[in-house]
């Protein structure tokens, strides 16, 4: 499944409206901010369709899971939303992550657990908040907001040290650009370790990583953040993404595609974005000057146009260290 | 003779004794005592903003007249901590609004429970052991470094 679908649950007393963007959603934060509350209507109106008193207006259908039988009634769910609520351990399981890897569905799961097998992004991951009352009915409407969209970063103080989640392209693209700054760069060695990297490091340190994955590390990070100064984050969709952003690659629809991924990533496809913007730049690369290999940084990447280019993406972050 | 003080006992990450579905076990188990406690009373006042008429009646803002099954999944899990002290809890179903509650059920009488992410327990010094260390900690700033390693 692709594209971004408007999702509106109504009943006498709550109204719910949220846009699904990707294959993996999930909800956290407070306690009654209605997230059960949201799950149950949309069984009842599985379970009792018009007999409900709810309606569900969206392109796709929405459906519950839940259960010992997840396995089985995911086999046999297409282009289908799925809501799974907490207290459901099999979301923690590999076999769920292997099992949703290639379907066609969208996941909405609720849970504060970092569901480490899951490349969920950054982006997706949201509280619930009750915005007051709507319509004649006076009925509480409830939307759906980023939990990590601005996050507070305090004063700028200079970088000592870049950190990157990986060892490969991005991690040799920021050791270069560390180098031209006077600043030193590591790689973590994988995104769960990145938390552990920055508590080993006591200087002012700037994580770049890739958002489209990085959900599971942000609880862990950002509870970091309110107890230490001097630690910022850059997370773009992945080193891949910035690379398209930068204009160095020519293809077509390019432009359409970076503005609205969801309307060409395949759920079935791609487990996580990150590889989609990869497989597209190998792609668009192959048997050019630009030929991208994740495993090795294509040096021309590093010719001082190309960086500059690639860095111009980057730009507000650039400014606020007058990089 | 030095104070005694209660403490939280905080096992981090997978605990397979712990009850993971707390909505479902307290459906299953719930005391009507439990509701018209006044310390339960005061909870779903604070995290759930309503108000406790009975022990099968509360009044929510939002959902109406209810009954205790559809109160937070928060609330109903710091009452299973609170009236079942010979069991363990997955508390990762309460969010950082549940936090203080957990720290005054365990002020009065020790308490041990499972937690499977990172809640905040606020910046007022605090005493929690961490099983998965043996260690007492009285800060956030104390805590996060140990509770990483594990969720």
């Amino acid at each position: 499944m692709r594209g971004s679908y408007d999702v509106v649950i109504n009943s006498r007393r709550l109204q719910y409206k949220f846009t699904i963007r990707r294959n993996i959603t999930v909800i956290r934060g407070q306690s009654a901010t209605g997230k059960t509350t949201l799950v149950e209507m949309i069984r009842d109106c599985n379970e009792n369709g018009i007999d409900s008193g709810i309606t569900i207006k969206c392109d796709k259908e929405c459906v519950v899971l839940s259960g010992r039988k997840w396995e089985r009634d995911i086999a046999e769910l297409e282009n289908s939303i799925v809501f799974i609520d907490e207290g459901h351990n099999f979301v923690l399981s590999q076999e769920f992550a292997e099992a949703i890897k290639k379907t066609s569905n969208y996941y909405v799961i609720v849970t504060r657990e970092r569901l480490e097998n899951i490349p969920y992004s950054v982006d997706e991951i949201y509280g619930i908040r009750n915005s007051g009352k709507y319509g004649k009915l006076q009925a509480s409407y409830h939307e759906f907001y980023r939990l990590y969209e601005n996050i507070p970063m305090g004063q700028p103080k200079p970088i000592k040290k870049l950190l990157t989640e990986d060892s490969r392209a991005g991690y040799q693209f920021f050791s270069e650009v560390g180098t031209d700054k006077g600043v030193t760069c590591a790689s973590a060695g994988g995104k769960s370790n990145v938390a552990a990297a920055i508590m080993a490091c006591h200087e002012p340190v700037l994580v770049v990583a890739d958002g489209a994955a990085f959900g599971p590390e942000m609880e862990r990070i950002t509870e970091l953040m309110k107890l230490r100064d001097g630690i910022y984050l850059y997370l773009p969709e992945s080193f891949e993404w910035l690379i398209l952003q930068s204009g160095l690659i020519t293809k077509e629809n390019l432009t359409d595609i970076l503005a609205t991924p969801y309307d060409y990533i395949d759920s079935e496809k791609y487990f996580s974005w990150e590889q989609f913007f990869t497989t597209i730049l190998q792609d668009s690369t192959r048997g050019t000057l630009y030929q991208y290999v994740k495993n090795k940084l294509n040096p021309v990447y590093l010719h001082e146009a190309n960086k500059m280019k690639i860095l111009a993406v980057m730009k507000p972050l650039m400014n606020r260290w007058g990089w | 003779m030095g104070m005694v003080i209660d403490l939280l006992h905080v096992f981090y990450g997978d605990m397979p004794e712990a009850i993971f579905n707390t909505a479902v076990f307290f459906k299953n188990s719930y005391d009507d005592n439990w509701i018209v406690d006044d310390f339960s009373k005061q909870m779903i006042a604070d995290v759930d903003k309503s108000e406790v008429l009975g022990s099968g009646v509360i009044d929510s803002p939002v959902l109406g007249k209810i009954a205790p099954e559809r109160l937070s999944g928060g609330v109903k899990t710091l009452m299973l901590v609170k009236f079942m002290p010979d069991m363990v809890f997955n508390v990762s179903t309460c969010g950082n609004n549940c936090a203080k509650w957990l720290l005054k059920i365990a002020a009065d009488e020790e308490r041990t429970v499972n937690l499977r992410n990172i809640m905040n327990f606020g910046e007022e010094p605090f005493a929690i052991h961490v099983l998965n260390t043996d260690e007492v900690v009285h800060s956030m700033r104390e805590l996060l470094p140990i509770a990483i390693k594990y969720v």
